[in-house]
């Protein structure tokens, strides 16, 4: 089903870790999505073709973008830490939220909820994000206002 | 026969006012994002409902916009993907359309939307390459015949940039847009610049695309300029138009006798980059193009 090949694809993109289980495994694909002879073949071909590395890399940029413009101190305090955060994000909202304020939104009540169930952050970058994030919440509300 | 010389335009985003203030008479035409006008609130559990403009920038546009042709150049409503059409996003799309007097709207021929999504608008976090063959010819025709009766203006359809082409397709995506052309009148917006990014990517071959297209589908022309990335290249909107580029552009646009308009592709955070000089300067070219175009010359790109 066309539907079932466009989902993968769009799974696929969102997690190389699930590209990597794929081409180890390709067979997963008919456990996981309802895909003709046609459709599993394609997919294992993009699955294996090198510019599926591109589009993995596109994706975490565009997920990254609305942060990186909304949160930018607090992305550069993170450092390293960034990368692994932003991943277990991805993982539980795979789709992007179009309106900026929401993404951020959604993104600082994860950290939010991280940090109160004992995340460790220093309290330096603790105060750029509750900073950062009380902007964004003022800035969505704004947006609210605007009909 | 031929409409008289393109226009020429930028595809709009903050700082094209500033470009239009220092070079008025470079700017014909603006490619309007619909996406970027507006908040979407997804559930419409805003007050006010699911859209929310953004303040002051339609009434920009309406100022820009004085003495130039305004076109729509939407991202959101992903035609080719295989779940119905967000109906209340096209009403928003047909009354913009409306109040800026869109000539024609055109969209990517590229999957943004995905099925399994919390929300209407639930992005796959960039454009997807198309499946070639019947049952997306379907899809996307149905589609585009409700969106031609709510906009009631031309339709086009952009070639993407494709990093992961789809195999074993039944058309190529040349021959697919020709038949969108011939079968429901709906034209071809040409980005050389994806072109380009398919060759440099290995994935596929300009000469070849453009011979396979028929000439007549294709309305508007987009150029631009990108970069590198991990060994990559990509339609980054961050740079000028490459020389190769130029140079299909003035061997192949010649024998488009429906182009109606050739537009440049920056994104607003290289502006500093590329300068006000440099996008005149490329506008200028672009001119010059559309005039080589018009007179039914072909020039080669020294």
């Amino acid at each position: 089903m066309l539907i079932e090949f466009q989902q993968a694809l769009a799974d696929l993109v969102a997690a190389p870790e699930f590209c990597r289980q794929i081409r180890a495994n390709p067979c997963q694909l008919r456990q996981r999505y309802n895909l003709s002879h046609r459709e599993y073949d394609r997919i294992v071909a993009m699955v294996n073709h090198k510019g599926m590395a591109l589009n993995c890399m596109l994706y975490r940029a565009n997920r990254l973008a609305p942060l990186a413009l909304n949160l930018p101190r607090f992305c550069r305090a993170m450092g390293p830490r960034l990368g692994p955060l932003l991943s277990e994000y991805s993982v539980l909202h795979p789709n992007t939220r179009v309106h900026f304020y929401l993404e951020c939104e959604r993104f600082g009540r994860f950290v939010q909820g991280k940090i109160s169930a004992g995340y460790d952050v220093e309290p330096r970058v603790k105060a750029i994000f509750e900073e950062e994030f009380s902007k964004i919440k003022l800035g969505l509300f704004a947006t609210y206002a605007a009909i | 026969m031929r409409h008289g010389k393109a226009l020429v335009g930028l595809l709009n985003n903050p700082v094209v006012p500033s470009i239009i203030e220092y070079a008025p008479d470079l700017v014909e035409y603006i490619d309007v994002i619909p996406d970027r006008l507006w908040y979407d609130f997804e559930h419409g559990e805003a007050v006010g409902g699911r859209f929310h403009r953004v303040v002051g920038a339609i009434e920009e546009l309406k100022q820009c916009s004085n003495g130039r042709v305004l076109g729509g150049h939407g991202i959101g409503l992903s035609l080719p993907s295989a779940i119905p059409l967000d109906m209340a996003m096209v009403a928003e799309v047909a009354s913009l359309a409306k109040e800026l007097n869109f000539e024609w709207y055109s969209e990517h021929l590229s999957m943004f939307l995905v099925s399994h999504g919390s929300v209407p608008n639930s992005q796959a976090g960039l454009g997807l390459p198309v499946t070639y063959d019947e049952e997306s010819f379907n899809i996307i025709s149905g589609k585009l015949e409700v969106l031609k009766r709510s906009l009631a203006c031309d339709l086009l359809l952009e070639n993407g940039a494709v990093f992961t082409p789809v195999p074993d397709t039944d058309f190529s995506e040349p021959e697919f847009l020709n038949r969108l052309y011939s079968e429901l009148n709906c034209g071809t917006l040409l980005d050389l610049h994806n072109l380009y990014v398919g060759l440099l990517n290995g994935v596929l071959s300009p000469r070849e695309y453009l011979e396979q297209l028929n000439p007549d589908c294709v309305r508007e022309i987009h150029l631009a300029g990108g970069d590198e990335l991990a060994g990559f290249y990509t339609d980054s909107h961050s740079g000028l138009t490459p020389r190769d580029v130029w140079s299909w552009a003035y061997e192949f646009a010649p024998r488009f006798k429906n182009l109606r308009a050739v537009v440049f592709e920056f994104h607003e955070s290289y502006f500093e980059k590329l300068g006000l000089n440099g996008i005149a300067a490329e506008l200028e070219r672009m001119h010059e193009l559309a005039e080589t175009v018009a007179s039914g010359a072909q020039m080669h790109v020294n």
